[in-house]
């Protein structure tokens, strides 16, 4: 149906379960994302779309199965059903870049040193170089004049472009965004939108918990809605909002789509 | 150690105790009053008691102490060692106290001294029938733990040879050769006294809420 | 009748040579003691409750103590077991010992309301291990510690006045040696303490300095 099948997967989750107490939060959720393309994960708060996203690079650990990044398993050592030390996990992590809801910038670095701290601590690369392609990554955010300024004098829409920036220097093989413009004034969401598209369409992988209907409808290849931590319903942007197989579909995108 | 060498430990503890409540007795209506003053801005005192609270909160109990103990009988006063540590105490401990005290005042809400003020209550019954009666309850909690810090400052007095508990331990030390138990002695007792405040401590924040407390 | 004043004037060497004391050990100690504080913080902080737990009732116990006592154990303590210090270094190790714990409290108090999210974003970005402290954590908890830091180093420069009774060659004890051989009291004394208040606005000074560098990083 998409083209998932002929282009290279990148993540692949296999039947993950997650429970916290007696809640059961994911219930066996199944899904693949192609390089270079974009999914958009919906649905009502509290359907499991965020733990999803957050199992991915195992700041949730899952009860039940698995996540592939690139063909490698994440959490768990090769073979074997041992879990993964935090080094090793820490090392998974830095393959993946993630952008959170409530942008959670380091505030006692500086917009450049946000950006650069992680590539140059974490995967030790070499400063000039980092810094050098951070300046190009600000540029790109339209954010090169706040390179020295703190994040406690930033509105929240160039928080979470910083935040999308700091993500990207990482050279992630994916994406996470964790409702990424959910946290925002109404007006600010678009900067922010505006950034993300143009990532889509440069050829990023993405995952995208979003409640943003229009982001999803004009640049996701897949979407996925999730109710009950499961998933209800996947497919094009474009059949999936105009002709909903399930009757839950139609439920969520009448009330949200207005 | 023997027993009668505890015995004496224990009469310092006492007098220790003794000290220290006769300058909390001073020192908390002592820095209620540094309060009042420089809440109401009682023009020439307001900024002495400023000078005041900010010198004492910045020496240490051992050199005022030492300057009391020698310097006031240079005046023609006769000055004992029990008065002078007691005076230290009281001294030190009121400019903490006005701190607390100061705070609350600073925090009353305006709008009921207003509500008073139109009833035409003066400022004496004001203070007496409205204020202190809810000051005195956000206040308990810091005073006690000042009461804790005050304790832990007490051995200063040791230096003019008050026989509290670290002057009692470091005589018996002296006698008996051996410094170390006696010195073990007295810290455990210096735990049982402040473990009891820290409880009372946690017993008022309990009941009259955590406003005014520091730790 | 003469107050001293002009005697304590021409022996103000001895009492700069006892603030110069007072000073390096009032600043060595609370540096080391913050050094410390760290690894006690995150012995309080570590996700083994068993040594968490341990660790606290050690903190506790030692705010229980008042300083004296502890400066009398160390001097008569460690003789005992065989390590021998001079006054002096009794004296700043007593200091150092004292006041971990209090940095250790401070610190970890200060670590407790650090907000999650940084921390999480950090360990979602491969921050782990030492990294993730000396990166990531310790950055924002001392930026947020200036204020109580500043509040323990006057507490600190107070407390080494109590070293004068171990006769460590401190402000104090350079006063009382000037007031026992000219007996000028008044003059000896009162000089000291307000070389002291001096001390402690300085710090003061210095703290409202260092507010004003971290309010933009937080």
């Amino acid at each position: 149906m998409t083209d998932s099948e002929t282009t290279e997967t990148v993540l692949d989750i296999r039947g993950l379960t997650k429970s916290f107490g007696s809640n059961v939060v994911l219930d066996g959720v199944s899904l693949k994302v192609g390089k270079a393309q974009t999914v958009c994960l919906l649905g009502p708060s509290g359907s499991g779309k965020s733990t999803l996203l957050r199992c991915v690079n195992w700041l949730e650990k899952p009860d039940q199965g698995s996540v592939y990044l690139s063909g490698r398993r994440i959490g768990v050592r090769e073979g074997g059903h041992m879990a993964m030390s935090n080094a090793e996990l820490a090392r998974e992590r830095a393959r993946i870049g993630m952008v959170f809801q409530h942008f959670n910038l380091w505030p006692h670095l500086s917009v450049i040193q946000n950006i650069v701290e992680a590539p140059i601590h974490v995967q030790r690369r070499a400063k000039d170089e980092v810094m050098a392609e951070a300046e190009i990554l600000l540029d790109r955010v339209g954010l090169a004049a706040k390179k020295d300024d703190f994040p406690s004098r930033l509105s929240g829409g160039q928080k979470q472009r910083v935040g999308i920036a700091r993500a990207l220097a990482m050279k992630p093989e994916l994406l996470l965004f964790d409702e990424p413009t959910s946290a925002l004034d109404p007006e600010l969401v678009g900067e922010v939108v505006a950034v993300m598209k143009k990532l889509a369409e440069g050829g990023s992988t993405m995952l995208v918990v979003t409640h943003e209907m229009s982001f999803a409808r004009e640049t996701a290849d897949e979407v996925i809605l999730m109710d009950g931590g499961r998933i209800v319903e996947t497919g094009a942007p474009g059949a999936f909002f105009k002709n909903p197989k399930t009757e839950r579909a139609r439920q969520f995108l009448q009330r949200y789509v207005s | 150690m023997t027993w009668n060498a505890f015995l004496s430990l224990l009469d310092g503890a006492g007098l220790t105790l003794l000290i220290s409540g006769a300058g909390i007795l001073i020192g908390v209506p002592l820095g209620f009053a540094l309060a009042l003053i420089r809440w109401a801005r009682v023009p020439v005192l307001a900024p002495i008691a400023a000078v005041y609270v900010s010198l004492l909160r910045s020496t240490p109990a051992v050199t005022l102490c030492l300057l009391i103990f020698f310097a006031v009988p240079t005046l023609g006063i006769e000055i004992g060692a029990w008065t002078a540590g007691i005076l230290t105490l009281a001294l030190v401990t009121a400019a903490f106290n006005s701190e607390i005290w100061r705070a609350g005042l600073l925090n009353f809400p305006a709008d009921q001294l207003e509500a008073a003020r139109a009833f035409g209550m003066p400022a004496g019954l004001r203070l007496r029938r409205i204020i202190f009666p809810q000051l005195w309850r956000v206040s308990l909690p810091g005073l006690v733990n000042e009461a804790t810090l005050l304790i832990k400052a007490s051995p200063a007095i040791a230096v003019i040879g008050v026989a509290e508990i670290t002057r009692a331990a470091t005589r018996i030390g002296a006698q008996t050769y051996e410094p170390l138990p006696p010195m073990l002695a007295a810290t455990g007792l210096y735990v049982a006294i402040i473990l009891v405040l820290v409880g009372l401590q946690r017993f008022v924040e309990k009941r009259y809420g955590r406003i005014g407390a520091q730790a | 009748m003469s107050h001293g004043f002009e005697i304590v004037w021409e022996h103000s060497d001895r009492l700069v040579a006892g603030l110069v004391n007072t000073v390096v050990l009032s600043l060595l100690g609370a540096v080391l003691a913050l050094m410390f504080g760290c690894v006690v913080a995150m012995m309080l902080m570590a996700s083994n409750r068993v040594l968490a737990l341990a660790t606290q009732g050690v903190v506790d116990l030692m705010r229980c103590v008042p300083f004296l006592m502890l400066v009398y154990l160390v001097y008569y303590g460690l003789p005992q077991f065989g390590i021998d210090f001079d006054n002096w270094t009794a004296g700043l190790a007593a200091l150092v010992l004292y006041n971990t714990a209090y940095m250790a409290e401070i610190l970890r108090g200060i670590w407790k309301n650090l907000p999650r999210e940084t921390i999480e974003a950090a360990t979602a970005f491969g921050f782990q291990g030492r990294r993730l402290y000396t990166r990531i954590i310790f950055p924002q908890v001392f930026l947020a510690a200036g204020p109580m830091v500043g509040n323990q180093l006057i507490q600190i420069i107070k407390d080494t006045a109590f070293l004068t009774i171990i006769a460590v060659p401190e402000l104090t004890q350079a006063a009382s040696g000037i007031q026992a051989q000219y007996f000028v009291p008044f003059a000896a004394f009162i000089v000291a303490i307000f070389i002291y208040w001096a001390l402690c606005a300085l710090v003061e000074a210095g703290t409202f300095a260092v507010e004003r560098l971290a309010e933009v990083r937080r």
